[in-house]
């Protein structure tokens, strides 16, 4: 398992391990400082204020009201990813089999949301769901529903608009997964006598797992932290951790108990990259996204 | 020689001195103000800050910064010696909670609070800058044959249906459950101490009907407007504009008071012009009117209201007729519940 840094070569020479240590040393400077730094300090912080002892983290077991949103924050994640996976392979699928215009279009349409803040687009939501919202006019216009119907602040409209948001971190590495495979294959295994439903479920899905699972952990583990789009789509009744914690620091001041809720969260979130790790071998497939 | 030598001392001694005494007089120093952005910085400067610079000399600093993160730094300098601020906006609880890095104020002995304040506006950690309260609101295009008049009628779905909003910010982990109260007829005079679990029981049945809890002033607004919901708990300086609109409606009965402070920080690094602005603050009943007026709020100069054009009595909460509707809380006893009050509330309403 253990991984050494291996010398790497680049334009017909060969460097040593060394240098590839170098060079990320940058990136390595830059995480210590903004991340780590902060993160233990507050980790620090939530053990030893006011007392050195586990008073914190006992309150985020004791109150259920905090279980309660940690629960919540796990059930949405896993809702996001599912309805992210169900909805990006196809697309993928799609894109891989592309070609010529068509494949920029796709990808771009794909790419595009990415490079547009994720507060506008949770607007957008916004704006479809409301009341008196575009969805709300055409359901009363065909005559659907006598009332507008409240959308917004459900668990439904945060698990849609975060699928949304979260779509392309599912796409790309589906995408990439996919493309991979030679298209000969799903023609061998139809020669051998598969049906069309036989040779993706016995050729295509196994060598695109590696793809699936990156994606569902990366929409799995963004989601977990969301703050903005539960925030403004979903009402008090769909708070998350991220909701949560902001609420502590910002209005109760309480630092300690915020950096509780975070190592609980973080325990967690690294006991499941862990188990992970040793089902499906992350590091193995990492490289091919 | 020794003379000489001992007057040379003195002469540069008193040469030395001279410039710092000059800059002393030519330099009065700043002051340091926080308050929430938005509308009331832009009207505070507009009617007092700019007014004060040029009385006094004193430039005035102003940080638009929310109150929560207000405290979090007064009290981070507190504890480092480096006070951030001089002058600092509170909420009633605020003054009681946070009373201990607060300066008491010697209101006797200044001249303008007693001259022009409104009575009893001064107490021991705080000033009055502004009042308010928290009203009931309608879409009166919802009630055509009138709307709720009572927090009991805004429980009351039966008889005006619709989806409701209330707030989930401020100091909401008090306001709603006194309107709670208020609605199961519990009278005024016997409030506090608030019986929390009486209150919780009349919000469970309220709770489905909670369309929308807003988050923001603007947001309160934004509900009403967009018809999200049809009556809300609003800060009557935003219930005025909405009611001017023409479309909306509110009421000053049951209407909890709601006042913004001045209050001065101990330590702070210009504690001399920041008691002089307190003292400034409240007189100029000429720059009062407007003022109130663009932040629709009733600030604190006892002769402004008096010259309020009689159109504009029905917005202000100082005029008898409506004050004597508010709701004024027992602060010393939700300063101490309040902590746990707000771990109920994010409790029940995350439920």
């Amino acid at each position: 398992m253990t991984k050494r840094p291996t010398s790497f070569t680049l334009g017909g020479r060969t460097y040593s391990p060394a240098a590839s240590l170098l060079l990320a040393t940058p990136f390595i400077l830059v995480m210590i400082l903004a991340f780590l730094l902060p993160l233990f300090t507050l980790l620090h912080e939530s053990l030893s204020v006011p007392k050195f002892n586990l008073d914190n983290y006992a309150r985020v077991f004791d109150q259920e009201v905090y279980l309660r949103v940690m629960l919540r924050t796990l059930r949405i994640s896993a809702l996001v990813t599912i309805a992210a996976l169900l909805l990006g392979y196809p697309l993928a699928w799609l894109i891989a089999r592309s070609r010529g215009l068509l494949l920029g279009l796709l990808l771009i349409a794909v790419l595009l949301p990415l490079w547009t803040s994720v507060l506008v687009r949770t607007y957008a939501w916004l704006v479809l769901l409301q009341r008196n919202g575009v969805v709300n006019q055409i359901l009363t216009a065909l005559g659907l529903v006598d009332a507008p119907v409240q959308f917004l602040y459900t668990e439904g409209a945060v698990v849609l608009a975060m699928s949304h948001v979260l779509l392309p971190f599912m796409v790309l590495p589906l995408y990439a997964a996919l493309r991979g495979i030679p298209d000969d294959y799903m023609r061998a295994a139809q020669v051998l006598g598969a049906g069309g439903f036989a040779a993706f479920r016995h050729v295509v899905l196994p060598l695109t797992l590696p793809g699936v699972a990156s994606g569902c952990l990366m929409v799995f583990l963004l989601a977990l932290g969301f703050f903005v789009t539960p925030a403004l789509v979903g009402g008090p009744q769909q708070m998350m951790l991220a909701t949560l914690v902001q609420q502590q620091v910002t209005e109760l001041l309480d630092w300690p108990f915020s950096g509780a809720i975070i190592g609980v969260l973080l325990a967690f979130v690294l006991c499941l990259v862990l188990i992970f790790n040793r089902l499906i071998r992350l590091d193995r497939f990492v490289g091919q996204v | 020689m020794r003379m000489t030598r001992r007057s040379l001392i003195a002469a540069a001694g008193a040469v030395a001195a001279f410039p710092a005494l000059r800059s002393a007089r030519a330099d009065p120093g700043e002051v340091i103000v926080a308050t929430t952005g938005g509308l009331m910085t832009n009207s505070l400067q507009t009617h007092f800050y700019k007014r004060f610079e040029a009385e006094t000399g004193i430039r005035i600093r102003a940080v638009a910064i929310e109150i929560p993160d207000q405290w979090a730094r007064a009290i981070a300098g507190e504890r480092t010696g480096n006070v951030p601020f001089d002058v600092v906006t509170a909420t009633p609880p605020d003054l009681i909670q946070q009373a201990d890095i607060l300066e008491t104020l010697d209101c006797a002995n200044m001249p303008g609070i007693v001259a022009h304040a409104l009575p009893n506006s001064c107490g021991p950690k705080g000033l009055i800058r502004t009042v308010g309260g928290m009203v009931l609101t309608w879409s009166k295009k919802a009630f055509p044959n009138g709307g709720p008049q009572s927090w009991a009628d805004f429980f009351d779905t039966a008889k005006f249906p619709g989806p409701r909003s209330l707030p989930d910010t401020g100091d909401r982990e008090w306001w709603v459950p006194l309107a709670a109260l208020i609605a199961d007829g519990v009278p005024r005079d016997k409030l506090f101490p608030m019986d929390l679990d009486r209150a919780y029981k009349k919000l469970d049945a309220i709770k489905p009907q909670v369309a929308v809890w807003w988050k923001s002033g603007d947001n309160s607004m934004q509900v009403l407007r967009g018809g999200d919901a049809v009556m809300s708990m609003l800060y009557s300086s935003r219930a005025v504009p909405l009611t001017k609109s023409g479309d909306f409606d509110f009421t000053w009965n049951g209407s909890i008071r709601d006042t913004g402070n001045w209050a001065v920080l101990k330590g702070s690094p210009n504690m001399q012009n920041a008691l002089k602005f307190l003292d400034f603050f409240v007189q100029n009943p000429t720059e009062h009117l407007p003022f109130s007026t663009e932040v629709s709020f009733d600030s604190n100069n006892k002769e402004a209201s008096a010259q309020a054009p009689p159109e504009e009595r029905r917005y202000r909460p100082s005029y008898p007729e409506n004050y004597e509707k508010l709701i004024i809380a027992d602060y010393a006893w939700i300063a101490s519940e309040r902590a746990k009050m707000r771990e109920r509330w994010v409790s029940w309403l995350t439920r």
